[in-house]
Formats: structure tokens, C-alpha cells, sequence
């Protein structure tokens, strides 16, 4: 458990040192304003072709979210994620998927419409995430600001309320009570993958 | 300000090895003759593989695959792997230390001399937090006919 933890600790200092190469290695809170770096952007194509770039959504909050149908944990934040984009979608916030699925759109597609994503998920590729740092392992999360600056960024599964308050912040939001009771979402894997 | 852009890639290609593969032992073979070869691997603590048989269409299974004469492939035999159940995903898998045997035939009219036969093995392991992306392993096998 120790060398898992370890590596955990080491991925997130890679990411921190990554996108800030400052002082600070804090990752997983909202990073004050002048620790944070502009997302690198892209152009990837949604499920009916459509080029999206990330740029045109400057002006909002986006959870970028690295993800893959095989991905266990994935698939554990999805639910929230639809959440959120219900929730806040028209106070200026916005999920972007960017799926990383060796066969593409055929296991994608389905599985978007099985789950009934409500939020844009486009189709990863190793330009986009050599741009985000590798991107090995997934889920891996990014969360960026109005000014298209990355506020914090998150590799593994982390609880649902740290993504709320952390885009409630990011929108001015004053962070409700029930945001503050939900377990840990690493907590509830856990529990599940050791009965 | 001076910053080192060092890929993460870079530093998560050192941590990112969840199996360690035990090379194969060389074979001294008879053509014609039938074979066994155990490929022994061992998952990092705390980390878990898929099964040969995953129970979701989603989950991409380990299987390991072997090219080139003289070597037919005639069953490639996978542990009973342990039964998790992950969120609302029922998942089988492999962690710790397992064995993947292999069963070949050698052809009869196979040359006498060394030759080396190639293995892949596909995988894709995962923690409670997070998964690793699918890789695939060359794994050689040295053949000598007698």
C-alpha cells in the first residue's frame, strides 16, 4: 500500500511540476491565480465529426476528463460529471470528455449513449495528451478557468465533492451543505473492490 | 524563471509497470514433439489485471499470443482469476503472482538449430484509483530443435 501511495504521490508531483514549475506543488485544490498555467489546446472531433476546440470555450469553466470505456474508475466519476453539467451548465461550466480508446468511436459511441452523457466527448489522440503530460494513467482531470488556465488538475479518482467545490469555487459559487457529507469517491472504489 | 519541462510521461513510464514478466526459460525441443512453457508474471501490490474473461465488453483482457516456426500454439491455458466487484462492475481478475502456460507443438519436419519466437502479451491493470493504459509486451522465446 506504501509503493501505491508513493506513486500516486509522484504522479501528482509530476503533474504539478508540469503545469506550474513553481514553488508550489499543490494539485488536487483550486491554485490561486497566479500559480496557474494556460491549458494547452487542441482541436478533436466529436462523435458526429464536428471539430471542437478547446479555446472556444474560454469564457467558461471546463472539466477536462480523461477517461476510457475500460477504465473502472472512469466510469465512477461519469455519473457526476452528467451531474454537474446538469447543474451548472447555464451558470458558465462545461465537461468536455476526451475519451482514449485504442478503437476509437466504436466502443465510445455506444457507451456514451448507454450512459446517456449529456456532456461533449471528443476523441483523444497522443498529440493531446503528450500536450497534458502523457496522460498515462485515468482517469486524469483537469479543471480550467474562465481565462483558459488550468486551476487544478487531478490524476486517479477523487471524491466527487473536491470536483464540486473546486468548480463552485471557480464560479463564485458559495459551496453548499450536502457538498460537504458525500464520501470520498476513492473511499466507496475501494470498499467495493476489497468485498 | 528556469523550468525544467520534464514530461511527466517520462517519469510515469518509470512507475507505470505494474507487471513484472519473469523471461521464459529457452526450450530444447523434438520436432514433432509436444511442449509446455509457463510465462510467470507477478502484479505490483495493490494493482489488478484483467482476466482473459472479462464479465464486461468494455474491459480489455490480458491475453498473450506467440508467432513464428516451428512453434504451433495449441492452448494457451489463463489461472482461475478472483472475482471483484467494483462499483457496480463485476470484474475478474489476476493479481499477485500467476502463471500463463502455453502449449505448443513442434513441427515434424522442424530444421535442428535455434530460433527465437515471438510473444506478446496484452494487459491492462488498474488500482482502486486510477488504470493504466493498455500496453502490449514483446516477450521472445528461444527455441533450440535437437
Amino acid at each position: 500500500m506504501k509503493i501505491l501511495k508513493s506513486l500516486v504521490i509522484i504522479a501528482v508531483a509530476a503533474l504539478a511540476f508540469l503545469f506550474s514549475c513553481s514553488s508550489s506543488a499543490t494539485v488536487g485544490a483550486v491554485r490561486p491565480v497566479k500559480e496557474r498555467k494556460p491549458a494547452p489546446d487542441f482541436t478533436l472531433k466529436d462523435a458526429s465529426g464536428a471539430s471542437v476546440k478547446l479555446s472556444d470555450y474560454r469564457g467558461k469553466v471546463v472539466l477536462l476528463n480523461f477517461w476510457a470505456t475500460w477504465c473502472g474508475p472512469c466510469k465512477m466519476e461519469i455519473p457526476w460529471f452528467i451531474e454537474f453539467q446538469q447543474q451548472f451548465k447555464d451558470r458558465g461550466f462545461t465537461v468536455l470528455g476526451v475519451a482514449m480508446d485504442d478503437d476509437g468511436w466504436q466502443s465510445v459511441k455506444p457507451y456514451v449513449a448507454e450512459r446517456r452523457v449529456n456532456y461533449r466527448v471528443l476523441l483523444g489522440d497522443d498529440t493531446v495528451s503528450t500536450r497534458y503530460g502523457g496522460v498515462d494513467s485515468l482517469p486524469t482531470t483537469f479543471v480550467i478557468d474562465q481565462e483558459g488556465r488550468i486551476a487544478s488538475a487531478h490524476v486517479g479518482l477523487i471524491g466527487k465533492n473536491e470536483y464540486l467545490g473546486e468548480i463552485q469555487t471557480l464560479l463564485g459559487i458559495k459551496q453548499t451543505e450536502s457538498a460537504r457529507v458525500l464520501p470520498g469517491a476513492a473511499d466507496v472504489y475501494a470498499a467495493s473492490a476489497n468485498q | 524563471m528556469f523550468c525544467l519541462a520534464l514530461p511527466m510521461s517520462t517519469l510515469l513510464a518509470q512507475i507505470n509497470k505494474p507487471i513484472n514478466i519473469t523471461p521464459p526459460e529457452p526450450l530444447l525441443v523434438k520436432a514433432g514433439a509436444n511442449v509446455e512453457e509457463t510465462l510467470n508474471l507477478s502484479v505490483r501490490e495493490g494493482f489488478h489485471v484483467n482476466s482473459d474473461k472479462p464479465k464486461d465488453e468494455y474491459i480489455i483482457p490480458i491475453k498473450l499470443t506467440w508467432t513464428g516456426a516451428p512453434l504451433e500454439t495449441r492452448q494457451v491455458i489463463y489461472p482461475k482469476p478472483a472475482e471483484i466487484k467494483v462499483g457496480d462492475q463485476q470484474l475478474t481478475v489476476f493479481s499477485g503472482s500467476f502463471p500463463i502456460k502455453t502449449q505448443f507443438h513442434v513441427a515434424e519436419g522442424a530444421a535442428k538449430g535455434t530460433v527465437t519466437v515471438s510473444g506478446k502479451l496484452r494487459y491492462q491493470a488498474c488500482n482502486n484509483e486510477m488504470c493504466l493504459r493498455p500496453v502490449t509486451v514483446d516477450i521472445p522465446l528461444t527455441v533450440t530443435i535437437e
